[in-house]
């Protein structure tokens, strides 16, 4: 730190008073009413999350480098501009007196109060910086908060004030450089004389009026920045006396400054002076216009009202169809390409549009994963209410759920470092930015007048003035995104802005929808049917009988109408749902606006007519009897009422039983049925001659393959090994606590681990067996030991609480 | 808010009854097909092809943009509008240009695009040399395939080449007791605007008369490319009443007569005709210079003559037809074949106005008998269809139609021909079929017109182009299974205006319950579509005496 800043108190004296101390960024804070500090808090809403204790707090909050760097971003390019002015001029590393005084401002960025604008464009930034808490007066100067300084370590693309590189500087350097530049100082040091003499224009004028031409030309290649040049040997030994390059002569009058070993710098009091007070070459007080065509702004509405609608239609027409076949989760929670391409031909359109619809629905809590471990995409109960309430409101909440959402739809099938692509629904698709870009987009749009369509170039070029703290390429890439999911959720058309969308973006939805249910077709409880077996709906149908209709024919095409196709295959799968004849035609009759053609009438009931004729059914056995008497008796009986039998004919009963077991069950009631073959003849029954399976012998000893012979004389040696060994046994506590044990069992593992070495353990194996295993381990975590078993000669894990035992082994075994 | 509703798969609905019906339909019909016209809503369709006819009809998307928006009822999808948009962005990207030096032109003002092109495995060998970076050579054959062949790979040419001139013939309408309807002269004009294309009318309006008209507004030589012999004789007959052509003007090209003068009445038969693999007649296309190839029916045009089609894009082509649909969906290289349609009219509209006559549908159902369902039932599956539609239990309710029309000519027509002459002998009434002399058709065609005769047996030789202006009651007891355009024709046999205005009578005879009815409901699917809603009736009912 240098040796005159002060402290940017936020540690201020309890009383708050400030009378006969320094002003204190805190207590000028303190000083604002209570009007300007709620500006400040919806200006920069984190600062009031979660509530401050203080106005100290408040201060060290809003000093802070992390909500700084938030404010920063919701500057304009102007904004900013008078901000890095006001962090150039105040800084207070530079000459007292300190902060920037309100006409150097101006005079740097270029007004002047006779100009055409006046100031007021200045006066109108420093008033937004002073209430968003980045500037505060201070004695008629402005200075700005201290942390600025580092966030804008080149304001205007200017370097450092002078003091900071000279208190880097060596002290023996500065001190010559003082004796060169102010043989006689009074101040109180080294630095600070020279900093005076370069905060002194009239003897920066002096100093580089002595330097030649090519000299000249360096400074003027740094004065409009980057402040930075980059020599071999920066910080070389030069006085006026030894100076013999254009460089040395720079340096050796504090011209340059080194700031690395081969790193110049020009420091600020000298940029300034070189640029005669400018700040900035190019001044912009208002953002680029519009490029665009003009489009008739009620084409713009009804385009894009038609895009709500298809939006609305296609969510519906997915969910409908999942909430009968829904769609598998994958492992990594997504949905499967093809389950993708199925959602897209069941909306009609295409992957990127089905991805957008899927994760929208999902972000406004319509479609979610049921419970079951191996899951399934399914409508939640939200989606029944949704679907109750207006187009209108559908609408709004869908995009309302979009707009917050971090999730980037356009990203899926995206590959991320492992070459593995993105899921819709599924992880890696979240950015955090994404929310502001939308939110940015749509309200710059908004400023554009009604029926004007910006270029998207355009409309970039206008966010980069707006927010220039914000672009990157993400940014970029999302606004872009966002251009496109607008257009297709209908918020925008022809790149406009619809009237339905500018109410909605302040936040009026009643307005916004009352305007969209102008344009939206409203639910029709009609339909035209035709001779050609079709029926239209001209517009969409209540739920019901959307359903209903659904369910008698086969939808042909979808948009603004349904057409609905009646064949033989659609009126028969109504009435396999338990439709009957007369409730189709009653229903066709109640909702059809013409009369029912004949034809189809003839269709109905031609399929009713044969529906049904033949019915299956399924049964374990059957009896017959030529007497209708004796079944009747059968299927009264009391006793038979476990047999499961139906009487499908007055000669034939089935029953669920198999016939073996019907069969036993009916003697010892008395009947004594006689069992029957496939073709209807009768089996006989005779006691059957029994035998029994040859045994399976054993398989020779003599033919034994040599192979196994030596792995288990292999396993026979190492479990030898195993027990026999010469082992020193290791301590470990009795097992007063088990938890202690397992420890000290895991610490001795750990370090035969490190050691790489082989060790005994007894182990009580999942049969109860005690067994011996001489391990290698290489890994001891979770309560578990994995090791390899030098006994079975493979890599085992052994759950430590089962261990009974560890010793070393002897070094010689 | 107005009468179309735009779907998601590009079909437009037309709600008829609406007031503002009549101009949208015009405001749409440039760049949209009709599909169906039932009765309350038609069906239109925007395909790319219909799209980049309309550009080439000198239209713009913001014209189809503006009809759209201008007429739907609810909010039209941006994303729709924007594809329309594209689509239509594609045509003229592409130009075929007549060039004296190199002969014909592929060129482009688009880089990207011809690139594209010239790297299409599908133009393979269809283009030549690279001449510039904008422009291709294209050798003259290839002209017809290359369009075929852009139009599918989404990069339709502008053919700017144009058409030779054709050896000049002078033809005139010839006055007389008639007058060309508006419509017929619409349609002519339509076409002769257009240079190449297809006229699409109902049976019955006249559609010889428009290429008459066609003919006299060219005034080159022509060939004609009819279905069979008794359609050329009819073309030439109606050709010398319309026209100033004598008997010595007009050749005619069958498989019994080779003659070639400046008209020439040609069947697709003798074109199609091949000897040890070469077609013989082939040379007929270059014997003159024509000036126009006209194509009757144009929906059974032969895939031979489809190729040769390809060779002849320097020539005018004019197609007619009623129906086209066909059950091999080869709608589309008709139409860029020939040429894009110039004229549609519905069949209802011109019910309405008086040009055909109206007409009263009706299916007859038939049940089996006991002892025809068990032997329906076992049949062999290649037999099913034959056996359920020449049912005997047909006869009767056919005999007891026929007694029905006391007054009227009835056609009986069918497929099967041990079923005809079954129903030839009971109606005491000629067959024609496939084995019957030219000669003896043409006699009995002319004792029916006469009325000498009343009721007539025909087989499917009878399916086209027969002009019986007095048949009222058409009777139909099987057809060559689904074919729609089949059933449109034969119901297209009563159309003609009746002297006094009758409304004549179609009856499909159909077994209850067998493969028959399921037939029978996708043939009548065109003529639904056209608005014609079948009654059905029962046989029983009939039998028994019960008014229809």
């Amino acid at each position: 730190m240098t040796h005159n800043a002060r402290p940017e108190s936020s540690s201020d004296s309890p009383d708050g008073s400030t009378s006969g101390r320094p002003p204190t960024f805190t207590s000028w804070l303190r000083s604002r009413s209570d009007e300007e500090l709620t500006a400040l808090l919806r200006g920069r809403p984190d600062l009031g999350r979660p509530i401050p204790v203080d106005i100290g707090a408040l201060a060290h909050r809003a000093t802070s480098r992390n909500a700084t760097l938030r404010a920063l971003e919701r500057l304009d390019r102007f904004t900013l501009q008078v901000l890095e002015s006001v962090v150039a001029l105040g800084d207070d590393r530079l000459s007292e007196p300190v902060g920037a005084l309100p006409s150097d401002l101006a005079h740097g960025l270029g007004f002047t109060p006779a100009g055409v604008l006046g100031t007021e464009p200045l006066d109108a930034a420093l008033d937004a910086l002073r209430s968003l808490a980045l500037i505060w007066p201070d004695q008629g100067r402005l200075r700005p908060v201290q942390v600025l300084r580092e966030l804008l370590p080149h304001p205007a693309r200017l370097g450092p004030p002078a003091r900071v590189p000279l208190a880097a500087l060596p002290h023996g350097t500065v001190e010559r450089l003082a004796d060169d530049l102010v043989p006689h100082s009074t101040a109180g040091s080294a630095v600070e004389s020279v900093a005076t003499v370069l905060s002194d224009p009239d003897r920066v004028r002096a100093l580089v009026e002595q330097v030649d031409a090519s000299a000249h030309r360096l400074l003027d290649s740094l004065t409009w920045g980057p402040p930075n040049g980059t020599v071999t040997d920066a910080r070389r030994e030069v006085s006026l006396a030894t100076a013999s390059s254009p460089v040395d002569s720079l340096i050796a009058r504090g011209l340059l400054l080194p700031t690395g070993d081969d790193t110049l710098t020009l420091p600020r009091e000298v940029g300034l002076f070189l640029r005669s007070g400018t700040l900035f070459q190019d001044v912009g007080s208002s953002p680029p216009g519009f490029d665009g065509r003009s489009v008739d702004p009620d084409t713009i509405s009804r385009a894009a009202a038609g895009q709500a609608f298809v939006v609305l239609r296609a969510v519906e027409e997915l969910l409908e169809r999942w909430s009968q076949e829904p769609a598998a989760v994958l492992r990594n929670g997504g949905l499967g390409v093809r389950d993708l391409r199925r959602a897209a031909q069941a909306m009609d359109t295409d992957d990127t549009t089905a991805a957008l619809f899927l994760e929208t629905a999902r972000a406004a809590g319509l479609l979610a994963t049921d419970d079951r471990l191996s899951g399934e995409w399914l409508p939640t109960r939200e989606y029944d209410l949704w679907r109750e309430s207006p187009p209108e409101r559908r609408w709004s909440r869908l995009v309302r759920a979009w707009v917050d959402s971090d999730r980037v739809p356009s990203l899926a099938g995206a590959q991320d470092s492992g070459g593995r692509s993105y899921n819709v629904l599924g992880p890696g698709l979240a950015r955090p930015a994404a929310p502001q870009v939308r939110h940015d987009v749509l309200s710059e749009l908004a400023s554009a007048v009604p029926g004007t369509a910006p270029e998207t170039d355009s409309l970039k070029a206008r966010l980069a003035w707006r927010y220039p703290r914000r672009q990157t390429p993400l940014y970029t890439e999302l606004v872009d995104a966002t251009v496109a999911e607008a257009a297709v959720l209908g918020l925008t058309a022809m790149g406009a802005l619809a009237a339905h969308t500018r109410p909605w973006l302040s936040g009026d939805e009643d307005a916004s929808s009352a305007l969209l249910a102008t344009e939206l077709p409203q639910p029709l409880d009609y339909v035209l049917v035709q001779g050609d077996m079709t029926a239209v709906a001209p517009g969409p149908l209540v739920t019901q009988l959307a359903r209903e209709l659904a369910l008698t024919a086969d939808v042909e095409s979808t948009g603004g109408a349904t057409v609905y196709r009646f064949t033989e295959s659609s009126v028969r799968r109504a009435l396999d749902a338990g439709r009957g004849v007369a409730d189709l035609t009653a229903m066709l009759e109640r909702h059809s606006r013409t009369p029912l053609p004949q034809a189809l009438r003839y269709l109905i009931s031609d399929v009713g007519r044969r529906h049904g004729r033949l019915r299956a059914g399924s049964a374990a056995s059957y009896l017959r009897c030529d007497e209708p008497a004796l079944l009747t008796e059968l299927v009264g009986d009391r006793r038979a009422t476990d047999l499961d039998l139906v009487l499908l004919a007055p000669t034939v009963v089935v029953s669920g039983l198999t016939r073996a077991a019907l069969m036993e069950r009916l003697d010892r009631l008395g009947y004594h049925p006689v069992a029957e073959r496939g073709d209807g003849t009768i089996r006989l029954s005779r006691p059957e001659v029994r035998r029994a399976e040859p045994d399976v012998l054993p398989v020779s000893e003599h033919s034994s393959d040599p192979e196994l012979a030596r792995a288990a004389v292999r396993a026979l040696r190492a479990g030898d090994e195993a027990t026999n060994v010469a082992r020193v046994p290791v301590e470990l506590p009795e097992s007063d606590s088990p938890a202690a044990r397992a420890n000290a069992l895991a610490e001795v593992l750990e370090r035969v681990l490190a050691d790489e070495r082989r060790v005994w353990i007894g182990y009580t194996d999942t049969d109860g067996r005690q067994v011996s295993r001489i391990v290698v381990p290489t890994r001891v975590d979770g309560g578990f030991l994995t090791a390899y078993d030098t006994t079975r000669d493979a890599v085992h894990r052994f759950a430590l609480h089962r261990v009974t035992g560890v010793a070393e082994l002897s070094p010689d075994s | 808010m107005s009468c179309l509703i735009v779907q998601s798969d590009k079909t437009l609905l037309l709600e008829i009854d609406h007031e503002q019906a009549g101009e949208c339909r015009r405001a749409i019909a440039p760049f949209a097909e009709l599909e169906r016209a039932p009765e309350h809503v038609h069906t239109y369709r925007i395909t790319p092809l219909a799209l980049w006819n309309a550009r080439a009809a000198g239209h713009d998307a913001e014209q189809v943009v503006d009809a759209l928006i201008r007429f739907s009822k609810f909010p039209v999808p941006h994303s729709l509008l924007v594809d329309i948009a594209e689509t239509m962005g594609r045509y003229g990207r592409l130009k075929l240009v007549g060039d004296p030096r190199n002969g014909l032109l592929l060129e482009s003002s688009d880089r990207a695009v011809l690139e594209e092109v010239v790297r299409a495995k599908k133009l393979k060998g269809m283009l030549g040399e690279r001449l510039s970076e904008d422009s291709v050579s294209v050798h003259p054959s290839e002209r017809g395939n290359l369009k075929q062949a852009l139009l599918k790979i989404g990069w339709p040419a502008e053919d700017l080449a144009g058409y030779v001139d054709g050896e000049k013939h002078p033809i005139d309408l010839a006055d007389g007791d008639w007058d060309l309807r508006g419509y017929q002269r619409e349609a002519a004009e339509s076409f002769h605007a257009g240079g190449s294309g297809v006229v699409v009318l109902p049976c019955g309006a006249g559609k010889t008369i428009v290429g008459a008209a066609a003919m006299a507004m060219t005034g080159k030589t022509t060939l004609i490319l009819v279905t069979n012999t008794v359609s050329v004789h009819q073309w030439k007959s109606e050709l010398l009443r319309r026209t100033s052509l004598t008997e010595d003007e007009i050749g005619e090209y069958s498989g019994t007569k080779k003659e070639i003068r400046p008209v020439t009445i040609a069947t697709y038969q003798v074109m199609a005709s091949r000897r040890k693999g070469v077609y013989t007649h082939l040379e007929l296309f270059d014997a003159r210079d024509w000036g126009l190839v006209v194509y009757d029916e144009v929906h059974l045009l032969p895939a031979p003559i489809f190729r040769m089609t390809a060779d002849l894009q320097a020539r005018r082509r004019l197609g007619l037809t009623a129906t086209l649909v066909r059950e091999d969906g080869r709608e589309g290289d008709v139409f860029s074949l020939i040429g894009p349609k110039r004229y549609d009219a519905p069949w209802k509209d011109m019910e309405n106005q008086g040009w055909i006559a109206p007409a009263d549908c009706v299916e007859v159902r038939v049940d089996l008998t006991e002892s025809e369902r068990l032997a329906y039932a076992t049949a062999e599956p290649e037999d099913r269809y034959r056996f359920c539609a020449s049912t005997e239990s047909k006869t009767s309710v056919v005999r007891e139609i026929v007694d029905r029309h006391p007054e009227d000519q009835v056609l009986v027509i069918g497929s099967y021909i041990d079923q005809l002459d079954e129903l030839g002998e009971r109606l005491g009434a000629p067959v024609i079929k496939g084995e019957t002399r030219n000669k003896e058709r043409e006699r009995l065609y002319d004792a029916f017109r006469s009325g000498e005769l009343r009721t007539l047996v025909v087989s499917k030789v009878a399916n086209f182009s027969i002009d019986l202006p007095e048949a009222g009651v058409a009777v139909q007891v099987s057809g060559s299974f689904g074919s729609r355009q089949e059933e449109a024709q034969r119901l297209g046999r009563v159309l003609r205006p009746k002297t006094d205005g009758r409304t004549a009578r179609f009856y499909a005879v159909v077994a209850r319950d067998t493969l028959d009815q399921d037939y029978a409901a996708h043939r009548q699917r065109f003529l639904a579509e056209q608005g014609y809603a079948y009654r059905i009736a029962d046989a029983g009912d009939l039998l028994a005496g019960e008014e229809i």
